[in-house]
């Protein structure tokens, strides 16, 4: 429940402060940088271009229909001694695409038809001197100017095509700029995006690898493919082999104690029998003495079968054989012998909650690890020490003591292996150093947790959470 | 009393030759499981010690290819922690399980256990009825055989008397640290299965020849044999 809530947080996180992300400070600098660059050129360009309009010299069958359209209307002009008017209004032009006969005067202009009040037809006069264009502005196109000499004077014949759209090149160009700046900004968005994401996407992976190797998975690797030959890929590789190393080192480091006490063994038995033999024999005052070996021996041993169980445990080799069992019948017997322990140090441990649940476990283990967490307890509780049983969804079991607590910075220490709060390793608090080890890691195999915590008011709490059985 | 003790450290063999020497048993000692299995198999022993990591033939295909034919007390050695050896010595019929390395006051409470069964029994034997008869199982305790419509079970001798001791009190509850105490010679230790494990061997013996349940199970309390219909 609180890990979701916490991925959460993470996962939005990004948006609180982007400052803190690299993907956001690339990728507004690319942005910004090609949408800078845009906005200059469409700038630089509007200044340089006042109207809307561009031409294109007229070639081909077009200009030679143009041509010959204005000859006809010459001919029967000057031969048949007509108006312009009348010429234009003759079927056979009339019916055509819009005809427009441009004069020195704006007045005296004349057309075939009706012109649209949005077609300004002015704007052609400045093509009055060029050889036939074609002319694309705005609203409409313009192909002309052919030349036209009648007794009424001089005129510039052009045909007008207001339907048409302009190619693709000139249909940018005569967009409106709001239109251009939004392409713009969006053909930019997307790109830096991609970019960044490029960029960024290995060294997040990067990024969550090493989080992982650091807190202890070493099998953590960053997904790079092979194929990715610039630095980033270099560096994904260079950590992944680098990973290797770490896990070969470690793993050979663990099997070494593993394979130092198992080897240990041999000569602690011998040794164990040895002293056996000689107890036999001795005389009273060298008894003790063999009592003292004898002890230690067992010390010895106590913490070689520790060991191995703890590196078991952390190589997940141990077989668990997993039984249906209820959680109060292993409650009792730790609470038992912790109550004796508790009693012969003056202290009091009290149980409260209820453990009548079946859940599935080894139970050897998950006693071992209540039996190390309660002894714990019980050697640095001042009078106290509470002991909490309680499940709904899982079952959660609380250890508490009264004592002087540890340092936070330790915390997260303790449950390593021989790890001693002092750093004088004071033997005097007796134990092999692995119990905490042995609970954690006994309680992790059965997919539960455990936490150490300060109460507020002094004393160490141990939370532990276990699965219950899946129905 | 004859005792053989197959286990690949020759330094201990000699050494707890030695020491039960001077308890009064005569151990003869080798070091791989081949010639092992062929001592075991030839000689009639009191008692094999027997460990789990040979060379040539490990402990539990000696165990398995010994029970085959003879029902040999057997004292498994095994290494502290590995439940799973333990489980399974006990499976293939072994009668106990020491983890090494041992304390040798254990070791020779075990042994001991195990082998002042077989005089004390026999002396029993004139005192209590030879022969007894429960819900289609018989006993014959000068024999020292169990039997079922004449088909003798081949239980090894822990198990036995597991079952004896579960006949005699027929219809009570015998608890696991009772069984222990009276058949293994130790108290039982805690979250220890082998009273179980034996248990179990005995139900997968009897169900080959007879059907329905007779030792049934009483959660955590212990085990009842039922009397009859």
């Amino acid at each position: 429940m609180s890990s979701s809530k916490v991925s959460n947080k993470h996962y939005f996180a990004w948006l609180k402060h982007p400052r803190h992300y690299l993907f956001f400070k690339i990728f507004i600098w690319f942005w910004l940088t090609i949408t800078g660059t845009v906005a200059a050129l469409i700038f630089l360009s509007n200044i340089t271009a006042i109207n809307a309009v561009s031409t294109e010299p007229l070639r081909g069958p077009m200009k030679k229909n143009l041509i010959y359209t204005a000859k006809s209307i010459e001919r029967s002009a000057t031969k048949h001694k007509r108006t312009l008017a009348d010429v234009l209004s003759h079927p056979r032009l009339s019916k055509r695409k819009i005809l427009f006969l441009g004069a020195a005067q704006p007045e005296d202009a004349l057309s075939n038809k009706e012109i649209p009040a949005e077609i300004d037809l002015n704007l052609l006069s400045f093509s009055q001197n060029l050889a036939p264009q074609v002319i694309f502005t705005e609203k409409y196109q313009a192909f002309g100017p052919v030349n036209i000499s009648v007794p009424e004077g001089q005129f510039y014949l052009y045909e007008i095509d207001i339907n048409h759209q302009p190619p693709l090149l000139m249909r940018f160009k005569l967009m409106p700029n709001w239109m251009k700046v939004l392409v713009a900004i969006f053909a930019s968005l997307i790109l830096s995006f991609i970019f960044s994401r490029n960029l960024i996407a290995p060294i997040n992976s990067l990024k969550k690898a090493a989080i992982k190797l650091s807190s202890g998975d070493l099998s953590a690797r960053v997904a790079i493919p092979a194929s990715r030959k610039d630095e980033l890929g270099v560096l994904g590789r260079d950590f992944n082999s680098m990973a290797n190393q770490l896990e070969q080192l470690i793993s050979a480091q663990k099997r070494l104690l593993a394979d130092i006490s198992h080897e240990l063994r041999s000569p602690l038995t011998r040794l164990k029998m040895a002293t056996g033999l000689a107890q036999m024999q001795a005389n009273e005052a060298s008894q003790s003495y063999l009592l003292r070996i004898e002890k230690e021996a067992n010390q010895l041993d106590k913490m070689i079968a520790d060991v191995l169980q703890v590196s078991r445990l952390e190589a997940q080799s141990q077989t668990l054989s997993l039984q249906k069992q209820s959680l109060k019948d292993i409650v009792e017997h730790v609470l038992n012998d912790a109550q004796f322990e508790a009693k012969q140090n003056t202290k009091t441990l009290t149980f409260s909650g209820n453990a009548d649940v079946m859940l599935s476990c080894d139970e050897s283990l998950i006693a071992s690890a209540l039996e190390n967490l309660l002894r714990n307890a019980i050697k640095y509780a001042h009078s106290n020490i509470s002991f909490n049983v309680h499940y709904n969804n899982q079952i959660y079991i609380e250890i508490c003591d009264d004592g002087p607590g540890v340092p936070n910075e330790q915390l997260s220490k303790l449950c390593e292996p021989f790890f001693r709060q002092s750093d004088a390793r004071d033997r005097v608090s007796g134990g092999t150093g692995l119990g905490l080890a042995i609970a954690k890691n006994a309680i992790i195999a059965h997919g539960g947790s455990l936490a150490l915590s300060n109460k507020e008011k002094g004393g160490l709490c141990a939370n532990i959470t276990l699965p219950l059985i899946k129905e | 009393m004859k005792l053989l003790m197959i286990d690949d450290d020759t330094g201990l063999c000699e050494l707890l030759t030695e020491y039960l020497a001077a308890q009064g048993f005569d151990v003869q000692s080798v070091h791989d499981g081949e010639q092992g299995l062929k001592l075991a198999l030839s000689n009639d022993y009191a008692l094999i010690l027997l460990d789990v990591m040979l060379p040539t033939l490990d402990g539990f295909e000696v165990l398995k290819q010994l029970r085959q034919t003879k029902l040999t007390p057997v004292i498994m050695l095994t290494a502290k922690g590995e439940d799973f050896d333990r489980i399974f010595g006990l499976e293939l019929g072994a009668d106990d399980y020491i983890p090494k390395p041992f304390n040798h006051r254990e070791l020779l409470a075990r042994v001991k256990a195990i082998t002042r069964r077989i005089e004390h029994i026999n002396s029993l034997n004139v005192a209590t009825p030879s022969k007894m008869n429960i819900n289609g199982i018989t006993v014959n305790l000068a024999a020292r055989e169990a039997a079922i419509n004449e088909h003798t079970l081949t239980l090894t001798g822990t198990e036995y008397e597991v079952l004896v001791l579960l006949i005699k009190n027929a219809g009570e509850v015998v608890s696991k640290e009772q069984i222990s105490e009276e058949v293994l010679g130790r108290r039982l230790a805690s979250f220890d299965r082998s009273i179980d494990m034996h248990v179990s061997n005995i139900r997968k013996k009897i169900a080959e020849h007879i059907h329905g349940e007779r030792i049934k199970t009483m959660r955590g309390t212990g085990y009842v044999f039922i009397q009859g219909e």
